[in-house]
């Protein structure tokens, strides 16, 4: 392992202290939950600053920055073109209010909740198992990203990576089990002002040492032009622009932590307000730990990369040219304060996805096997007990799940499976009138089997691809033949195509009712 | 020239300056705004009880 700035007794301290001081601001709010929905959506008390600060802390993970990071280091800055189209999707639609007005005015806790009163409930179910299939297994590979982050900037030995993935997981369990999404939201704003202000001072010093001249240069002579203009660049080109457009959509309008938000908060213009006064912050979690990334190209070799990929048993060592980079620039005592602010957004992201997750769980799969509702208490308790099961799986996946390519493909290519029926059932449910459940049925399931197969394709047919370094490398299936950008395009066609043709198919029988609002 | 380098790429430069300008402002900003939102929250959350 490298040599790194990381001072045990310094850093070390700083980075204690402050896990300490998280987990008792999380701790100590569990006396306010005594409802299920206390637990889930904070008893819909959430205002619009503390929405804007969680929000952005959630979607700002280690994972986060090291695949942003990785998509400076490849792509240069058209690698930031996911979080445009992240933002441009996050403004349209709160300043709109498409599709978050209805579903925040409903009154409902999770999406599929709101399905039920469209499509039935079977709908719901299967909205509620893909939901999380889709989650899980984006979320699965975080644990492991963080802790490589962690094994990397530190300097630790790679032996102790999953002792990191399983302290990291406790601490976050500990606090989200207990207080749920109230100590999920405290615990965020801590987080986003700590890692905020890191975020800044880091990418100062980058620029200090670099200069913008020094990044510009490091995009031109490692990519080109296409490393400015995704449409010049051979890997990207106008379908990845495009597919990205599709996802981002998608995720605003589904994406279980963001919609989160919007149904904690007090009532729907603040949720809309949250949604356009977050959407900038989508470009900035590109565009900052991207120039880290870009500035990592003129200073990390190809031989330490692949060194680093054959420690951690990855198959592709561009992930860690960030951590590697910043473990030699960044100086002791400042290097304890940036593991406490990666630690803060990874613990966020973390306690937010696994209660995110567990909702959809509770609400929408357990619930059409209840007979009678649950007592609050017995609600709550299956709550932590859902949470605590999904820190398990993380883990387990995590220890298991080798990465194939690119991180982002990855996210996008699991969160595909639910985020393009999902996003298709809500605008349907919202604004047509013919939708039904047999469109419903047809669009979740060709939402699901079509990634699904690019996966399991990837993960076990290979073929073997020559690389400008001459050395043949083995690449899946569908990423060579298809491409992560035209299964992500094809996925969101076919899942349109099912909708309306299965709505079509089933005979119309009276007034179709229209999405019901709480108010 | 350095400065035609500097301006060479305006929209990547006007993004990287725009982001550091949103966190260094907004974070100060909602730093402020959201602890008093935690308090309010708490207190409606006591008040229920």
């Amino acid at each position: 392992m490298p040599a790194s700035n990381f001072s045990i007794p310094l850093d070390g301290s700083i980075v204690g202290i402050y896990l300490l001081v998280t987990m008792m601001a999380g701790v100590m709010v569990r006396k306010y939950v005594r409802r299920v929905d206390h637990f889930l959506v904070a008893g819909r008390e959430m205002n619009l600053y503390l929405g804007i600060a969680s929000l952005a802390a959630t979607e700002f993970g280690i994972v986060t920055c090291m695949y942003t990071a990785e998509g400076g280091f490849t792509r240069g800055f058209a690698g930031a073109i996911p979080g445009i189209c992240n933002a441009i999707a996050m403004f349209v639609v709160g300043w709109t209010g498409f599709c978050i007005k209805p579903l925040r005015d409903s009154g409902v806790m999770t999406i599929p909740e709101l399905f039920q009163s469209r499509y039935g409930p079977f709908v719901r179910w299967l909205s509620g198992v893909v939901i999380v299939l889709g989650g899980l297994l984006n979320m699965g590979v975080f644990l492991r990203v963080g802790g490589q982050f962690l094994v990397i900037s530190c300097g630790i030995e790679t032996r102790y990576l999953e002792a990191m993935m399983t302290a990291l997981l406790i601490f976050v369990a500990i606090y989200t089990v207990l207080g749920g999404m109230l100590s999920v939201l405290i615990t965020d704003f801590l987080q986003f002002v700590v890692m905020s202000a890191w975020l800044i001072a880091v990418t100062a010093l980058i620029l200090y040492q670099v200069g913008w001249d020094g990044i510009v240069t490091n995009v031109q002579t490692k990519l080109g032009n296409g490393g400015f203009n995704p449409f010049l660049s051979d890997e990207l080109g106008w379908e990845f622009v495009v597919s990205n457009l599709i996802t981002n959509t998608a995720v605003v309008l589904t994406w279980q932590t963001v919609v989160a938000r919007l149904l904690a908060a007090k009532d729907t213009a603040t949720g809309r307000r949250v949604y356009t006064a977050t959407a900038f912050f989508f470009i900035c979690r590109w565009m900052l730990p991207g120039l880290w990334g870009i500035a990592a190209i003129g200073a990390v070799t190809t031989q330490t990369l692949d060194a680093l990929a054959i420690q951690m048993g990855e198959h592709s060592g561009t992930l860690f040219a960030m951590p590697y980079y910043l473990s030699t620039i960044v100086p002791a005592g400042m290097m304890g304060i940036l593991i406490a602010a990666m630690l803060a957004a990874d613990m966020s992201t973390d306690s937010s996805y696994m209660l995110t997750w567990g909702s959809v769980i509770y609400n929408d799969i357990l619930a059409p096997f209840r007979k009678k509702p649950w007592s609050e208490r017995t609600g709550l308790l299956w709550n932590r007990f859902i949470v605590a099961l999904i820190g398990l799986f993380l883990l387990f996946w995590g220890l298991w799940y080798r990465l194939e390519g690119n991180v982002w493909e990855y996210l996008q290519t699991t969160g595909t499976i639910y985020l393009s029926s999902m996003s298709i059932l809500l605008v349907a449910a919202c604004y047509w009138k013919r939708a039904n459940d047999y469109g419903a049925v047809a669009a979740i399931l060709i939402g699901a089997a079509l990634p699904i197969l690019a996966l399991t394709l990837n993960l076990f047919v290979h073929v073997n691809v020559p690389g400008d370094d001459g050395l043949v490398r083995q690449v899946g299936w569908a990423k060579h033949y298809v491409g992560d950008a035209w299964v992500n395009i094809g996925t969101y066609l076919l899942v349109a195509l099912a909708m309306v043709i299965g709505s079509l198919l089933k005979p119309r029988r009276g007034a179709v009712s229209k999405v019901r609002t709480a108010s | 020239m350095w400065h035609d380098k500097l301006w060479e790429h305006w929209f990547w430069l006007g993004l990287a300056a725009a982001s550091l300008l949103w966190y260094s402002t907004i974070t100060v900003y909602v730093s402020i705004r959201g602890a008093l939102d935690i308090r309010d929250m708490l207190r409606r959350l006591s008040r229920e009880e």
